[in-house]
């Protein structure tokens, strides 16, 4: 048909209004992390990288990467390992209300994340007095399930278990079988979950906002508080250097699994 | 090897299949469902009833029910807009065979790994005091003083959009992807328009897509914090803002719960609706 010929001219321009919104913003943060002056505006006074040495020095921040990181590695992980055995359970067991069974494991994903955050608040760590990491972690990994037994599930529907069988029947054990079969054939899904998963966690607000204290904080909820006390282009250095490393999280995501692959797996 | 007898055998598996289930079950509990269900029901030193009670007061207090009203139309605008730019770019990038149309994709997905926070930073530079936008109305001679723009519900729409864009994008994508392009061929070579074409085969098939690209996009909008916290501050409350002032600042465990309950339960029931039209879909 048209191939590359421009299609109808509203629905250019509203493609480009789209590119607009979701870009430009971006650009501004990281053109005014580069400014020599002292206040977050467009176009930066002069040049300099004062900024981005501010931001690295200024230890909350810094904490807060450490302990952002940590929590994610951590909650992605218990993730996967809890809900590879879902997974399986739900694809290849013969149980009883299967539907329903992955519907549960999917239902963090509907509830609004500071709904369950303000549940966690109340009920953990006033309630039952754990402290903030054990309850962040807890939340994290619940929140991280649905993608880690969704992604994982679109793998395993893919995989024969014919080849699974025919391990059990030359005498593999259950486990061997798991190991040596199944396993290698999940590690697209397992590769997919295990980014989303990260990066869920790591950006996270909604969940993570209530259960801040001042022994252990999150990244981006640090930077919101920051944004609130002061107005300088340090949050937009910080800012650039998160956009940074999601490059490079991207980019790995694109050699492993493909981009469009890992965004698919979670909508359909 | 001896046979098993089919009875131990099943029951073996499942034994098995338990094993498998209950370290992710026991999660799901203690870091989900449990505290969920026990924040309605027990809040801190408030009763069921207490909450039951302040949430007929949210709905009938103009200041309450301000804070829900915004919310839903800041949902509704937001998911129009999406679904106004997110179809046209995924329906050009779906049927587009030029190379750079990988690059666009890329280009729209990649906004859904980088955190809310630094996305909607941007906007305070664009829409703050001495932000992009004022300065070029001041500098063009248009404004004596700029507009104020940031703390505005425009504000907010924008930096909703610019969240939950990409989301329409990748989901509508998908939908158009599956539409035989054959279809709009054979369409076109009867004679239809392009326009036609587009509104009488594209868009009527992948509307079940679109409506999932909708409930997606409402339900980020009207839970979303970050983007009202940012660029809407204390004179623009919703519901994720007024929650969260009153768990932390007000500590008032009877409306922060019966805020959450209002926020669950408006996102359930679009939720039900969409799910209820993408089925009467599928079936005529």
């Amino acid at each position: 048909m048209s191939g590359t010929r421009l299609r109808h001219p509203v629905a250019a321009a509203l493609a480009v209004a789209g590119y607009v919104i979701m870009i430009v913003p971006i650009g501004f943060v990281v053109a005014t992390a580069f400014t020599a002056g002292s206040t977050l505006r467009f176009p930066p006074e002069g040049l300099s990288l004062t900024w981005f040495g501010e931001a690295v020095a200024y230890s909350p921040f810094m904490e807060a990467v450490v302990s952002s990181l940590e929590l994610a590695a951590l909650a992605t992980a218990l993730a996967l390992v809890l809900g590879v055995p879902v997974t399986l359970a739900v694809h290849r067991g013969r149980i009883p209300g299967r539907g329903l069974l992955e519907g549960l494991f999917l239902s963090p994903l509907v509830v609004p994340e500071l709904v369950v955050g303000l549940a966690l608040y109340q009920q953990l760590m006033i309630g039952l007095h754990l402290d903030n990491f054990t309850t962040l972690l807890l939340g994290h990994t619940a929140l991280l399930l649905p993608y880690a037994v969704r992604v994982t599930g679109a793998s395993l529907a893919l995989a024969d278990p014919a080849l699974e069988e025919a391990a059990r029947g030359l005498g593999a054990s259950p486990v061997r079988a798991f190991f040596t079969v199944t396993l290698p054939m999940l590690r697209p899904g397992l590769v997919s979950a295990g980014l989303l998963g990260f990066v869920t966690s790591f950006n996270n607000v909604p969940l993570s906002l209530l259960l801040q204290t001042r022994d252990f904080r999150t990244l981006p909820v640090t930077m919101l508080d920051y944004v609130q006390q002061s107005y300088d282009p340090m949050v937009a250095a910080a800012s650039t250097l998160v956009l940074a490393a999601t490059v490079v999280v991207a980019v790995v995501a694109e050699r492993t699994v493909g981009f469009a692959k890992i965004f698919g797996g979670i909508n359909r | 090897m001896e046979p098993v007898p089919s009875n131990e055998r099943r029951l073996v598996r499942a034994r098995s299949t338990l094993l498998l289930l209950l370290p992710g079950l026991a999660f799901l509990l203690v870091g989900f469902l449990l505290p969920a269900v026990a924040m309605l029901f027990a809040p801190p030193g408030v009763t069921f009833a207490q909450v039951i009670e302040r949430m007929g007061a949210m709905l009938t207090d103009p200041y309450d029910l301000g804070i829900v009203w915004r919310t839903v139309r800041i949902g509704l605008v937001v998911t129009a807009v999406c679904v106004l730019l997110g179809f046209p770019i995924a329906s050009l990038l779906a049927r587009s065979r030029s190379r750079w149309a990988g690059v666009l994709l890329a280009l729209a997905i990649f906004p859904l790994l980088l955190s809310n926070v630094v996305r909607t930073f941007g906007w305070l530079v664009v829409l703050g005091s001495n932000g992009v936008i004022g300065q070029l109305l001041t500098g063009l001679g248009l404004v004596e003083k700029a507009p104020q723009l940031l703390y505005t519900e425009l504000a907010i729409v924008l930096g909703l959009v610019q969240l939950f864009l990409p989301l329409a994008v990748i989901t509508c994508y998908s939908a158009v992807a599956q539409v035989d392009p054959g279809l709009e061929e054979a369409a076109r070579g009867l004679g239809a328009s392009r326009t036609r074409t587009f509104w009488s085969i594209l868009v009527p098939l992948s509307l079940p897509g679109v409506v999932v690209a909708a409930t997606l996009v409402f339900a980020g909008s009207v839970t979303a914090y970050t983007t009202p916290y940012l660029l809407g501050g204390s004179s623009q409350r919703m519901l994720s803002t007024q929650l969260f002032s009153y768990a932390s600042v007000t500590v008032d465990w009877a409306a922060a719960s019966a805020t959450a309950v209002v926020m669950t339960v408006l996102v359930f029931l679009v939720s039900g609706i969409s799910a209820l039209v993408g089925r009467k879909g599928a079936v005529s």
